[in-house]
């Protein structure tokens, strides 16, 4: 064999081998999309808007019981959440200077605004972004949490959006994808409050004592109200106090476990400071009923009978799965603000299955429809672009495992499609040698100028494609990117089987027959 | 072999023919479009929650219509997904108004509520996961193992993921006997199974939920990666050979996307993402074929100098028109099998670049070269007009 084929022979059996090296073994290398192998992909919005008014909700309060602690005592407190601030009542008799030390001390982050007997306390400049941005890496946070004690293989939980609001999860496998978007969406805050009232069957009456409106410390909450067999009647209001005794944060753990009657319930412990807090509480208010609040929902409004330290039960009519759940997500944390889901795409894995048996079998038949074409139309040298299309396979999964692109059902496409394409720049160059034979050339001068000739043609081909298939990349999302990523790595591959591999097995089957008369074409 | 031999057609000379039959069929097109019912914009671009369930047994779509009417949104619509035989509904709605949100969990509590309320607390096999059965499994022991909760999980994982393949496989479990066919479970596991669970009446396939915010930003994206991909051609080919080339490939573009859109409007069918993919796939095709005209031109125009540029296309395109047919034989091959065993999801995308190739091939044909050849025209009336001012 000449020096110069031995070479060109060298580098295609390193380039397949190089594909087949990372390819193997296929089902390993092989990434599949969620809408092949089944799975969820979520895109949610953290609201941070919510943590906003959370921070100046919670700043109001802290500000009133820390006046309190230095003996000033203040008025009724006014968020103004879009304006970032709220304002204090202020009395005449108050000891401004202690308060002004008060807030000194204890916010940093907020400016006073001093109007008479109104305080206005407002977020310092940044501090508004750096609370979103705190929410939404707490979000990201909790929900990894979540994620990972539900125990899902390979999630993908990132960060995206403009605005950087935006939590993209990606859930392979997942054959519940209610109950995994109910986890994830919970926002599983857990507080524990004094009941002042109630309960009542409905808001008129819980207030009727106190002429309609809660009082200042008060607010009105429900919950679901439940019979003996566990059946919902409606609702049951309570006016409870505004300011919690605990709440999630102050868990150490929870687990599921059950009554004394085999219903599910949820265990939690408390941490070391949180529980001396409890326990002194509890201590002194036995007798009196405390509400035990969920998302804004009473789940049950236990009478305290005796002092609770270091853990405390929650029951409320769940089956095994929903405690089970309800302690993964206390465990987990609960999420700074609310989420809203944007996108869903879930794909049941008997879809995801179904499709791969179908995309397959369309491969299949399509690559076999197009070798016979090639075979009966170019005889030998037909053969010669189906080794060229078998190589062109292998190294586009190769290339697609080395990158680790994602197949997906559109990529299937991409690979249908890229077997289609393939052939048509070895049809180029047969057609190109057919022309030459016609004029009269020799073999060797035939196929020489059929390849040159067809090269700029492919060339210009090809890279009109590949513009198509960038931009499809850029703008694409999720299963079409990777329909673009296999046609990009189909058009080099083919280029390549088509212009260099066809060429040499030209060259080692027509060498050492200097004087060839016919070609199989 | 050879299928078209020596050729020497004057198609140039077709052209007016065919550039008002081409016309004819857009304008047709887009009227239908803009006056009859428009472009089907599926719920990526406008947003909505699309459910595909299996179903057990025939279901019964007026009362599933009935169902869905409970549903805090807009009018659901309901149609057959792939063969009748499977009992698959994919239930669609679109989002109320501006509203974010997703409409999967509601739909599957009304088709529990409605379908599965003489269930009671059973554990259902179609919708429940292998998460969950193994919980159960795990609570309940039924092979006595003494282990916690953590040893039970592992002893029972196994066997919940048996029992939850089956579905994977096959979609729904029709009645609770199929768990007999089901190996890798212990007998008493399979007997609390047996006991326990119940066979409800659909299985959930897929979900999308696309709301009006992301849709919003899907359709710029895709208007986007169509614009800037005609937009790189134009430049790339105007660089590559000439202006009117250039010229003549997009409109031979705009042609095809524009037919193949009055096709995915009077069929109705839904444009969703992966049929954005499909045109731009499209685009690259037809381009190709396009250029391989061009190329050859480009090729004849250095030999035979100051020869007729009409004549040297009709030349060209009969010297490439076997070429052409052959690759679109080749790849018409591979749609139509995509087209016909690709399933349900792929049928669309099948379809566009089945309506892709021959429009195309038509294209690149009968309005590329003329269009390049009336701008080449055009502007050489100019040039000279320019020169004889200059000359004044």
């Amino acid at each position: 064999m000449e020096k110069k084929v031995l070479w060109r022979v060298i580098v295609i059996v390193a380039v397949v081998a190089a594909a087949l090296w990372s390819l193997w073994p296929p089902e390993e290398k092989i990434r599949w999309g969620l809408d092949l192998e089944g799975g969820v992909h979520l895109v949610l919005q953290v609201q941070t808007d919510d943590a906003i008014k959370a921070e100046l909700d919670d700043a109001a309060q802290r500000l009133v019981s820390f006046a309190a602690d230095e003996g000033v005592a203040l008025g009724a407190t006014t968020v103004d959440a879009e304006a970032f601030r709220f304002s204090v009542e202020v009395p005449s008799g108050a000891d401004r200077e202690v308060l002004e030390d008060v807030i000194g001390r204890n916010f940093p982050d907020y400016d006073i605004t001093k109007s008479g007997t109104s305080w206005t306390v407002a977020f310092k400049p940044n501090i508004e972004r750096f609370i979103r941005d705190q929410a939404v890496r707490k979000g990201l946070e909790t929900i990894n949490n979540r994620i990972d004690q539900f125990g899902v293989a390979e999630p993908v939980i990132q960060r995206q959006g403009i605005e950087g609001d935006r939590i993209l999860i990606q859930l392979p496998g997942v054959d519940d994808p209610e109950r995994v978007k109910k986890i994830i969406k919970s926002t599983a805050f857990l507080e524990f409050k004094e009941v002042m009232q109630g309960p009542a069957p409905d808001r008129p009456s819980l207030l009727a004592g106190f002429a309609g409106l809660p009082p200042a410390d008060g607010e009105v909450m429900s919950g679901p109200r439940t019979g003996i067999a566990g059946e919902t009647l409606g609702r049951s209001y309570y006016l409870v106090k505004k300011s919690s005794i605990i709440t999630g944060r102050d868990l150490r753990s929870a687990r599921r476990s059950q009554d004394e009657y085999g219903m599910p319930n949820v265990q939690f412990d408390l941490v070391p400071t949180a529980a001396e807090k409890f326990g002194e509480y509890t201590s002194s208010h036995i007798g009196i009923p405390m509400a035990i609040v969920l998302d804004n929902n009473v789940m049950s409004a236990p009478t305290i009978r005796a002092r609770i330290t270091d853990s405390g039960v929650i029951e409320g009519n769940y089956s095994i799965e929903e405690a089970e759940d309800l302690a993964l997500i206390l465990r987990a944390g609960a999420l700074p603000a609310t989420m809203v889901y944007l996108e869903e795409r879930t794909v049941g894995p008997s879809l995801g299955h179904d499709s791969v048996v179908r995309g397959v079998r369309a491969a299949v038949s399509g690559l076999v429809a197009v070798m016979i074409f090639m075979l009966v139309y170019y005889k030998l040298s037909g053969l010669n672009a189906d080794l060229a299309l078998m190589i062109n396979i292998i190294i586009l999964m190769g290339a697609m495992a080395y990158f680790g692109a994602t197949l997906t059902l559109p990529g299937i496409a991409g690979v249908i499609l890229t077997i289609g394409m393939a052939v048509d720049a070895n049809v180029l160059i047969f057609e190109r040698i057919r022309e030459e034979l016609r004029v009269g050339k020799t073999v060797k001068s035939a196929i020489d100028t059929g390849f040159s000739r067809a090269f700029g043609t492919i060339l210009d081909a090809n890279l009109t494609t590949l513009i198509a298939a960038l931009f499809l990349f850029q703008f694409g999302t999720g299963p079409v990117k990777g329909f673009a990523v296999t046609l990009s790595i189909g058009i080099f591959a083919s280029v390549f089987t088509a212009v260099f591999v066809s060429r040499t097995i030209y060259m080692i089957t027509l060498a050492g027959r200097d004087r060839v008369q016919t070609l199989s074409i | 072999m050879r299928i078209i031999g020596d050729t020497n057609i004057p198609f140039l000379s077709y052209r007016k023919i065919a550039l008002s039959l081409s016309m004819l069929v857009i304008l047709g097109g887009l009227a239908y479009e803009l006056l009859g019912p428009g472009l089907n914009l599926g719920i990526d671009f406008v947003g909505g929650t699309q459910v595909t369930v299996k179903f057990r047994s025939e279901p019964d779509l007026g009362r599933l219509r009935d169902s869905m009417m409970d549903l805090e949104a807009g009018t659901p619509s309901l149609q057959r997904f792939d063969e009748p035989e499977k009992y698959e509904i994919l239930i669609r709605v679109e989002n109320p108004e501006g509203e974010e949100g997703d409409f999967t969990g509601p739909i599957i509590e009304l088709l529990n509520r409605d379908l599965n309320g003489g269930l009671g607390d059973g554990f259902d096999l179609n919708t429940k996961g292998a998460q969950a059965l193994t919980l159960l499994l795990a609570v309940e022991d039924p092979d006595n193992t003494g282990l916690d909760q953590e040893g039970a999980a592992e002893h029972y994982g196994p066997m919940a993921d048996a029992v939850l393949s089956f579905r994977k496989v096959n979609g729904i479990f029709t009645s609770m006997d199929q768990l007999g066919a089901i190996e890798g479970i212990s007998d008493n596991a399979r007997a609390l199974i047996e006991d326990r669970g119940v066979v409800g009446e659909f299985a959930l396939l897929g979900a999308e939920s696309v709301g009006p915010a992301v849709g919003a930003d899907l359709q710029n994206k895709a208007r986007a990666a169509i614009g800037f991909s005609l937009l790189g051609m134009l430049i790339y080919i105007w660089l590559r050979f000439q202006l009117p080339f250039g010229v003549g490939a997009v409109a031979a573009l705009f042609h095809d996307v524009l037919i193949t859109l009055s096709a995915l409007s009077i069929t109705g069918r839904e444009i969703n993402l992966p049929t954005v993919a499909a045109i731009l796939a499209l685009v690259g095709y037809s381009v190709n074929d396009s250029v391989v005209v061009f190329d050859r031109v480009r090729e004849n125009l250095k030999l035979h100098r100051g020869e007729d540029l009409e004549g040297l296309m009709n030349t060209s395109i009969n010297q490439t028109l076997s070429r052409t047919f052959i690759t679109s034989g080749t790849t018409l091959m591979v749609v139509l099998s995509l087209y016909f065993f690709g399933g349900d999801v792929i049928n669309t995308f099948a379809f566009v670049l089945l309506i892709g190739i021959i429009v195309g091939t038509y294209s690149s044909i009968f309005v590329a070269s003329p269009v390049a050849l009336w701008v080449h025209r055009l502007l050489a009336a100019r040039r000279d007009s320019k020169r004889k001012k200059g000359r004044r």
